[in-house]
């Protein structure tokens, strides 16, 4: 029961990366088919696929930047050595983890989806660029939300 | 299964449809020479190689290659097929008509130029099966189908009941081929079609003034309607169908027709009205950036991209009268 505290905290850096890498891998999949269906007939769009398609990626990154904030916490970089966690204390990471995770995971799909509409629209009218790129941001909203969430939720907890 | 990647490319292709404007911008060719060199910079060209090139066959080609395009693609080959399919059937109907004829003692009766090379099963086998009589291979039920038309001219000699038969097994065959996609609007569009079919065939026998107690031979089973109440609009005044009609979503085409006070115009009228109605059954699928009916779309659309071609090179060709074409341009695109 002593490393409970540290377990929790690690299991919660681990869905965080993992849950909201998952939603960004599966989001640019979507994204990326339909970018290689528009590429197929015009080449020439494959910067403006690039950029929308990349956009469900930075869940990914918002996952795995709560994981070194945990990882931090937990004096895990730089060799220090954990520090002492009871397991109240791992629960309360755990649980700061859980927004990015779930809501990482899950806006990234849809940014995916909304991210292969807007792939299509541009290439039907590639001067609509601006409102493609604004649709699926509007995704992304609700996951710097749950960073931002996660981040002040971590903050909070004291540990050592 | 993913339509992502179909649907994405179909965007990108439907950028080369032609649409109603360029039509109607063909038709004012002065000649059947401007109208190919119009045509120098869309894909027909690569079938059009000048003002004597058959173009019936250079639009069937331009169409086949679309479809050969789609098949590479797209997930469910079915969706194709329903598409197709309509063209198996024209085939055997070109075939057993020829064969019928031979039979009753004329040399020429065999047809081959009619028949459609857009049809799933090759040309060639579908001839030599009907020819040899060994039917055994073919899909659509017309293994058991065949045999059927036969003994009904054996002992009727009545091609139309021929053709009718044959056309209410197209009809079972596509809405079989719907079904076993798994796909309630790609059901629902085949449900439609054989509705649009049955008021053609409506309109048609009104004209002629059938005895509507024997009309119900003329209509197939399977619609969002059934065979029988259209059978009954007959008994009406047509004027009043769009109203009787007026609760199923077919019944505002007619509606439309009649606030035009044009229910007595010509029959082609009726049929673009139809064809723009299939088109606008499948048109939600357009917001969708996944859903497989956007291939029937696309298909329908660059159907009547090649029905709106017909129709402007006709009109050039022969020097029929401009205006009259342009109404007969389906709004595809």
């Amino acid at each position: 029961m002593e490393h409970l505290g540290l377990s929790l905290a690690l299991f919660g850096a681990a869905l965080a990366a993992a849950l909201a890498g998952i939603g960004s891998a599966i989001g640019i999949g979507v994204a990326g088919g339909a970018a290689a269906g528009v590429m197929t007939e015009d080449p020439n769009k494959f910067g403006s696929c690039l950029i929308l398609q990349a956009l469900p990626g930075t869940q990914g990154i918002y996952g795995l930047l709560i994981a070194f904030f945990v990882l931090n916490k937990l004096g895990l970089l730089g060799g220090a050595g954990a520090v002492a966690l009871t397991w109240n204390q791992g629960l309360q990471i755990l649980a700061s983890c859980l927004p990015i995770a779930v809501v990482g995971w899950y806006s990234a799909i849809w940014q995916g989806k909304t991210s292969a509409a807007s792939i299509q629209m541009i290439s039907k009218k590639p001067e609509a660029m601006g409102k493609a790129i604004i649709l699926p941001a509007m995704v992304e909203t609700y996951a710097v939300l749950a960073l931002l969430t996660s981040i002040l939720m971590l903050m909070g907890v004291q540990v050592g | 299964m993913s339509y992502v990647y179909t649907v994405a490319r179909l965007r990108g292709m439907e950028n080369h449809i032609l649409d109603t404007a360029f039509f109607s911008r063909l038709m004012d060719s002065a000649g059947i020479d401007d109208a190919v060199k119009a045509l120098g910079e869309t894909s027909y060209s690569q079938w059009i190689s000048g003002a004597n090139s058959n173009f019936d066959k250079a639009i069937d080609s331009e169409i086949l290659a679309t479809c050969t395009e789609l098949e590479s693609f797209v997930p469910d080959k079915g969706l194709l097929d329903i598409f197709r399919l309509p063209y198996d059937f024209h085939n055997v109907k070109v075939l057993l008509k020829g064969l019928f004829k031979v039979r009753g003692g004329e040399s020429e009766g065999r047809r081959y130029d009619l028949l459609s090379k857009l049809g799933t099963i090759d040309v060639d086998e579908l001839t030599n099966a009907i020819e040899t009589e060994e039917y055994g291979f073919l899909p659509y039920g017309l293994t058991d189908l065949i045999p059927q038309c036969w003994q009904l001219w054996d002992a009727s000699k009545n091609a139309q009941a021929v053709e009718l038969l044959i056309d209410h097994q197209m009809f079972r065959a596509m809405l079989n081929v719907a079904e076993g996609l798994n796909m309630s609007d790609v059901v629902h569009w085949v449900k439609c079609k054989i509705d649009a079919e049955n008021l053609r065939s409506a309109v048609r026998l009104a004209r002629i003034k059938y005895d509507p107690a024997k009309a119900l031979p003329f209509f197939h089973d399977g619609g969002t309607i059934r065979a029988d109440d259209m059978a009954k609009l007959l008994a009406e005044p047509q004027e009043t169908w769009g109203r009787i009609l007026s609760y199923t979503d077919i019944g505002a085409v007619l509606g439309a027709l009649g606030e035009q006070n044009d229910m007595k115009a010509a029959l082609s009228d009726v049929s673009k009205a139809l064809d723009d109605y299939l088109l606008k059954v499948l048109e939600s699928a357009k917001y969708s950036m996944d859903a497989p009916a956007n291939v029937l779309l696309y298909l329908l659309t660059k159907e009547a991209e090649a029905r709106n071609m017909r129709v402007a090179l006709v009109c050039v060709a022969g020097g029929l009268d401009r205006e009259f074409g342009r109404r007969l341009l389906s709004n595809g695109r």
